[in-house]
């Protein structure tokens, strides 16, 4: 079979979009479920990418090392395969730490607490030289595997990707129809009343925020592995208007609207309009990037004046509660 | 059933409740008083939403000062908070369901036996709560406490605002469930007159202590207008 209509940049593009719609579907759950604002999509993501850049072993542009360098007794796939669970592990505690910070905020204040959170990741990778390489990135962060090309391994990991992202859709479509979910979704419309339901409702919330922020995490770890370089402009706070946006587009409250809002976005974006609309070349260095941004952000806004929590309450209504009756 | 012992509460070093004792077996206990007099307060803090700032709480003979409120609901103290007893994007439907997260009985049993209770709610089983009339909210905020098979249900001012008709329905439904489900209710009630018919004991709460406690039938005008009193 020939696919030489699947070129490098399709791939990426296709990757983009795959990982946007897993992490459409932990926002979902945090947002669209239990009711949590995360502002700082972009540092759970980030807090995973770098955490498997350090951890992996990769290194400065110049070769030196990072003050981590853990001896790996196995080479790769392992050691890439035990970094990404560790980057998850990481970026799990770090949802752990601050959906225990933000459990008793109000929504305001969890958007703040997120998004300061997100700064601080960002800080740390631009700042602390020795231990993220600061703006000089992280390199050295190859495939784990060498089936001949590039673009052969940039296939393959998106498959990877897609199975990934395929379990934590699965894994949303279960929380919809499980006591858990009843609970999360309960705690989300009224938190005081919940905690008088019989059942642990701000562990409950605490635990899904630990394990969607593990998830967005081991997505960012995946990132990591096809970009195969790591600088802190990664962290732009376009990685997570993207995924609100798309979340709010979509249909914050629904299993499917996670999928929908990101085809309708970053699909749109990186891949139609990146690889098939006819702009000049300069643009897509230059203009796009600021346009995209422009958009996302102005769409953000358009949401927030028109209430995203209002839209979400009406839209909560359409699908999702269907399943509540069942176990 | 359900003990207080010199029980203190109220909100950051504000003491609301002073000192206050107590204890509730399988009957309804109509606690009457003033607006502000800490009926709230008081029912809240025996839910576990308020912390204790004194004394002791104890239900079927254990300690629960301590235990979180999901806690306290799971061992069979159901609450009926006298504002947002529900959840307003949920059909009255899926409110019980979610009522109904604890507790060992088939659920829909549990469902049907609700809307014997208030059949008014069985036709509005697929609508939302949030669009729900004063009365039906507050049946559906009652039901939904009830779908935990509590042994003792608190309720906050469950006919407040409430027109004549609906008020008259739902004390019928406080002696039914009483009777025939043997619940304990504990009753905050500002309605004295018709709380006072459905009652077998009363306490009036005056400023956070206890004015009187009286079997409902011995409770003279006088001591209740004295409570009422501030
Ligand atoms: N959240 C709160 N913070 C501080 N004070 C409160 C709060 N809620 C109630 N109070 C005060 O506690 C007292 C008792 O209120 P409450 O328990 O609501 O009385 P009741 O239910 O009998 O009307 C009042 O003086 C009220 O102002
Ligand atoms: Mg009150």
């Amino acid at each position: 079979m020939s696919t030489d209509w699947l070129s490098s940049a399709l791939v990426f593009g296709l990757f983009e979009v795959v990982m946007y719609i897993g992490m459409g579907f932990l926002l979902h759950m945090q947002l669209g479920l239990a009711g949590i604002g995360n502002f700082g999509v972009v540092g759970f993501w980030g807090l995973g990418m770098y955490a498997y850049g350090i951890i992996y072993g990769g290194h400065a542009p110049s070769g030196t090392d990072l003050i981590i360098d853990i001896p790996w007794p196995f080479g790769d796939p392992w050691q890439a395969i035990a970094s990404v669970i560790l980057a998850t592990l990481v970026a799990g505690l770090g949802g752990l730490l601050i959906g225990w910070i933000i459990s008793g905020m109000d929504l305001d204040g969890q958007l703040v607490g997120t998004f300061g959170f997100a700064a601080i990741v960002f800080l740390l990778a631009r700042s602390q030289k020795g231990l993220t390489g600061s703006e000089g990135g992280i390199g050295g962060l190859d495939f784990p595997y060498d089936i001949g090309s590039e673009k052969a391994n940039a296939m393959l990991w998106l498959l990877v990707a897609s199975a990934i992202v395929i379990a934590i859709g699965y894994y949303t479509w279960r929380v919809h129809r499980s006591p858990y979910g009843r609970l999360l979704i309960a705690t989300g419309q009224n938190e005081p009343l919940a905690r008088s339901l019989g059942k642990p409702s701000n562990l409950t919330k605490l635990w899904m925020f630990t394990v969607t922020s593990a998830g967005m995490g081991l997505l960012g770890a995946m990132f990591a592995v096809i970009v195969h370089f790591l600088t802190p402009l990664k962290l732009g706070v376009d990685v997570t208007l993207a995924v609100i946006v798309a979340l709010i587009l979509g249909g914050a409250a629904r299993v499917w609207g996670p999928v929908i809002g990101v085809l309708l976005t970053v699909g749109l974006f990186e891949i139609v309009v990146q690889l098939y609309a006819p702009f000049p070349d300069s643009w897509y260095r230059q203009a796009m990037p600021v346009v995209k941004q422009i958009i996302y952000g102005m769409s953000l806004i358009v949401v927030l004046m028109y209430r995203p929590l209002g839209i979400l309450g009406d839209m909560r209504r359409d699908k999702l509660m269907r399943s509540i009756h069942g176990d | 059933m359900l003990e207080v012992r010199d029980l203190r509460s109220g909100y950051h070093g504000v003491t609301v409740i002073k000192g206050l004792s107590l204890e509730v077996g399988n009957e309804v206990f109509t606690i009457l008083g003033a607006n502000g007099a800490g009926k709230t307060t008081l029912l809240a803090t025996m839910a576990r939403l308020i912390p204790l700032m004194g004394g002791e709480l104890l239900f079927e003979g254990e300690d629960i000062s301590k235990v979180p409120p999901w806690e306290s609901a799971a061992r069979g103290i159901g609450y009926v908070p006298q504002e947002k007893g529900l959840f307003p994007e949920l059909t009255v439907g899926e409110n019980l369901n979610v009522g109904g997260m604890i507790g060992d009985r088939d659920r829909q049993e549990r469902v049907d036996e609700i809307y014997e209770l208030f059949p008014d709610l069985a036709v509005l089983e697929d609508q939302l709560a949030g669009t729900l009339s004063g009365g039906e909210g507050r049946m559906l905020a009652c039901g939904r406490a009830l779908m935990q098979d509590p042994k003792m249900l608190l309720l906050d001012e469950p006919t407040a605002g409430l027109s004549p008709l609906y008020v008259d329905m739902f004390f019928e439904s406080v002696t039914k469930i009483h009777e025939t489900r043997g619940v304990g209710i504990v009753l905050a009630e500002q309605n004295a007159t018709k709380a006072l018919e459905v009652a077998d004991r009363v306490m009036v709460l005056s400023l956070g202590e206890a004015f009187v406690i009286e079997e409902a039938g011995n409770l003279t005008t006088e001591q209740l207008k004295e409570g009422y009193r501030i």
